[in-house]
């Protein structure tokens, strides 16, 4: 009885162990001015922050541009995120976002809407603008960042991980930015002080 | 800035500045230009702006040319906003408004900033802001407008 307890207890802390080193590759906080939370990958040459974006924002953001009313709304209802991207190696790295995928809880992979399909969409309404979605694919020197917006097609409040990948020296290097949630529809409620 | 390998020719181009006048790249040939692509909402770009301005500053009547190619905005929003810099730029600030000169470059994400060569051949490009008063960078300028 004793050994089978000490049994267990090994492996619950082996994955206690495997749990901690699997989530050492994020780093979240959160804005404590408004609640919104954002993640950062760690020890990674391609380095990522998502920064969650409310509805409201994507809203203000597009109408100020001219959008169309209806594709404005069609844009809010996607899970969006302001994207930060650095090359952190000495040599170049590339990404392509049509190979990220948002994996939900229930195991599916979802792929992202990427900037080229954003760009069809909204040329086939007669926008012509060209920024703001963080660019499909591309090839960072040494020294390179950019930023933009993430956007994948899941309700607001959706918890995933998103699996992202970079090529660089010829070889695809994956890593896994764990325990992203989607802004919600309205601001987190900041929580109240005892 | 990482070198453009191979270099490879600017496609040339006019575009008028928030005052109307119409710049055309190659009238520039001899100089050194740094080309920036920018827009006013773009924080990285408004946070470069006050360096670029002071390395033109720096640089004056060397063969250097700074121009700012706004993306996609009227000359009242730019005008507006770049009245507010402390310095604000001296240089030339274009406007593209149907982005076909950033087309013609290529450029992927703002701000992106190329520097051309005096025959007029892209020789560097920066993705994502800088700070250009950075001794790197003025490095590689001085060694273009030596060349």
């Amino acid at each position: 009885m004793c050994e089978m307890k000490i049994s267990a207890l090994c492996s619950f802390l082996v994955l206690l162990v495997a749990a901690a080193t699997a989530m050492a590759g994020t780093v979240q906080s959160t804005n404590p001015n408004n609640g919104l939370s954002n993640w950062q990958s760690a020890d990674t040459p391609f380095s990522l922050q998502l920064l969650q974006l409310m509805p409201d924002n994507v809203r203000a953001v597009y109408s100020n541009k001219g959008f169309p009313p209806a594709l404005v709304e069609e844009m809010a209802g996607y899970c969006m995120f302001g994207s930060v991207i650095r090359n952190l190696a000495d040599e170049p790295v590339s990404y392509d976002v049509a190979d990220w995928r948002a994996i939900t809880a229930d195991g599916v992979r979802h792929p992202l809407r990427t900037k080229t399909e954003w760009l069809k969409i909204w040329q086939s309404q007669g926008v012509d603008f060209g920024w703001s979605i963080l660019p499909a694919a591309q090839t960072l020197e040494v020294g390179d960042w950019g930023q933009g917006f993430t956007t994948v097609k899941l309700p607001h409040g959706t918890r995933f991980d998103l699996d992202y990948s970079w090529r660089q020296h010829g070889k695809t290097f994956h890593a896994i930015l764990e325990g992203l949630q989607c802004a919600p529809e309205q601001l987190p409620v900041p929580p109240r002080k005892p | 800035m990482a070198p453009v390998k191979p270099p490879r020719p600017a496609p040339d181009f006019s575009l008028p500045d928030v005052d109307g006048k119409i710049h055309t790249l190659s009238d520039y040939s001899g100089k050194v230009v740094m080309l920036n692509f920018w827009a006013t909402w773009c924080p990285p770009c408004r946070r470069e702006l006050p360096s670029m301005e002071q390395l033109y500053l720096d640089l004056k009547g060397k063969p250097f040319q700074v121009l700012a190619c706004d993306q996609q905005e009227d000359g009242d929003t730019v005008f507006a906003f770049t009245g507010q810099l402390d310095p604000a730029p001296s240089f030339p600030v274009l406007l593209d408004s149907k982005r076909a000169v950033s087309r013609a470059y290529g450029v992927p994400g703002l701000p992106t900033t190329f520097l051309i060569d005096k025959t007029g051949q892209i020789a560097y490009r920066a993705v994502g802001g800088r700070e250009f008063g950075h001794p790197a960078i003025r490095a590689l300028i001085e060694e273009l407008m030596a060349a």
